[in-house]
């Protein structure tokens, strides 16, 4: 059941994103909505239905981009297994950590989407996408400061107790 | 064997989850995506939310900027009164040279026509990925909109339909990495290839060579040579003309003239007649039977 309403809220919020970058006339930033649910996953559910969900989550950022095929699930479940990871070594409760996360994640999300793009572009060119990262990072933490309420709505009435990687 | 499959079952799942996405782009992923029934499900169910969001947020822009519209809306009317005589003059003139242009194309014995009439679409999202800008159309299948059809404006060209569904359909930017377009410059028809280089970064053009007669500023348009455009559309304006010492080919930008940022409806052109002479009238061809 979460399973689905985790699809249908990255569904959701990848449409309202798609709309609002058109009304903002942004050309290479956007709101990564994705992350903010991967982290949300990682720092929040359990091990198989976060990483599974966190596949869907990028599966879905996948055929909407209609471009590449399977980097986005890659991206997705490495972020997940990372910021879960992290959130074994840190208490990552509060909401300011959830921030923090997002903003980490949002970076190394972007920076190694820039890399894989790069890898396999015609001339190797620099993506431009890495300029207005900064921008990306800071509009993505504030759609997290957005939707941690709702997130909150989503989350299991049993919380992890003791988060770790594999657990 | 099975109780320790059983007892690392979450780390073979998650092992299976990260490791198949990565080779499937490895081996597969340059090869661009195949439209499937997830693909078609997935923007079935989003294109009709994303319409319904677009016609809210321009119903209450709307009422907003009508509000505004209403104060000197008299003094603007008389302006406007004006103008739209000086337009009618000016469309008068226009048709005037449009039929001698007809008559003109019709001697030099070329034909272009379109089979159908353009679709006018509007565009309801932005690809949530910025590497890979593309336009999601409120046209698709069940609207006549296919995959390859050319996407214009006004303005010059937009790009070409890559996928298309039942309601909705996404457009790769001429400017995607993906895009070739045939061109040629306006002003000296030398003829050469627009490459989109992604990325936000202008057109580059290929296979001018150094000693053809390009230069900053002049407008490139389509050649139509390609197949997929019609000729004539404005791709853009060459930038930064490079003529090097060595080797044959010059190197130049091209600034799109369609800014996709800013756009809100295009006109996808359904499948070309092919270029060709116009068939000969029936009276030459009865003369040439008889010899």
């Amino acid at each position: 059941m979460r399973f689905l309403l985790t699809v249908a809220l990255a569904l959701g919020l990848l449409t309202v994103e798609s709309v609002v970058v058109k009304y903002l006339g942004l050309s290479l930033v956007r709101i990564d909505v994705t992350v903010v649910l991967v982290v949300f996953l990682a720092l929040r559910s359990g091990m198989l239905e976060g990483a599974v969900s966190a596949f869907s989550v990028g599966y879905l950022l996948d055929v909407m981009s209609g471009h590449p095929t399977g980097l986005y699930p890659f991206l997705a479940v490495l972020v997940f297994l990372v910021v879960r990871l992290g959130g074994a070594v840190v208490d990552a409760r509060s909401p300011v950590a959830f921030m923090a996360f997002t903003a980490a994640a949002e970076l190394g999300h972007g920076l190694l989407a820039a890399f894989f793009n790069w890898m396999t572009s015609k001339e190797g060119q620099v993506p431009a996408s890495l300029s207005v990262l900064p921008l990306q990072v800071l509009l993505t933490v504030i759609a997290a400061v957005a939707l941690w309420p709702l997130l909150k709505r989503f989350e299991a009435p049993q919380e992890r107790a003791q988060p770790s990687l594999l657990r | 064997m099975l109780a320790l499959l059983k007892r690392q079952r979450e780390l073979i799942v998650v092992a299976a989850l990260l490791l198949y996405p990565f080779v499937t782009y490895l081996t597969h992923g340059h090869r661009g995506r195949e439209i499937n029934l997830v693909d078609r499900v997935v923007l079935g169910v989003t294109s009709p939310v994303a319409r319904a969001l677009v016609w809210t947020c321009d119903g209450i822009g709307d009422t907003v900027s009508s509000y505004g519209a209403l104060r000197g809306v008299r003094a603007k009317n008389l302006e406007l009164s004006t103008e739209n005589s000086q337009l009618r003059a000016e469309v008068n003139s226009l048709r005037e040279q449009s039929a001698e242009n007809e008559r003109l194309r019709k001697a030099v014995g070329y034909v272009e026509a379109t089979a159908e009439k353009e679709i006018a679409a509007r565009i309801i999202g932005i690809n949530p990925v910025a590497s890979f800008l593309s336009l999601r159309l409120n046209r698709g299948e069940s609207d006549g909109v296919r995959a390859g059809m050319p996407v214009v404006t006004a303005d010059g060209v937009v790009g070409r339909v890559k996928r298309a569904t039942g309601g909705a359909s996404d457009v790769e930017l001429i400017t995607d990495q993906a895009s070739k377009v045939a061109v040629l410059v306006q002003r000296s028809r030398v003829r050469a290839t627009a490459a989109g280089r992604g990325g936000g970064h202008p057109l580059a053009l290929e296979n001018a060579v150094r000693t053809d007669d390009v230069e900053e500023g002049d407008q490139m348009i389509t050649s139509g040579t390609d197949g997929v455009f019609p000729k004539g559309l404005v791709v853009g304006r060459v930038t930064a003309v490079q003529r090097k010492q060595s080797g044959m080919l010059l190197s130049a930008g091209i600034l799109p003239a369609v800014d996709s940022t800013r756009i809100e409806e295009v006109l996808v052109v359904p499948a070309l007649v092919p270029f060709g002479p116009a068939p000969p009238p029936p009276s030459a061809r009865a003369a040439e039977r008889k010899r």
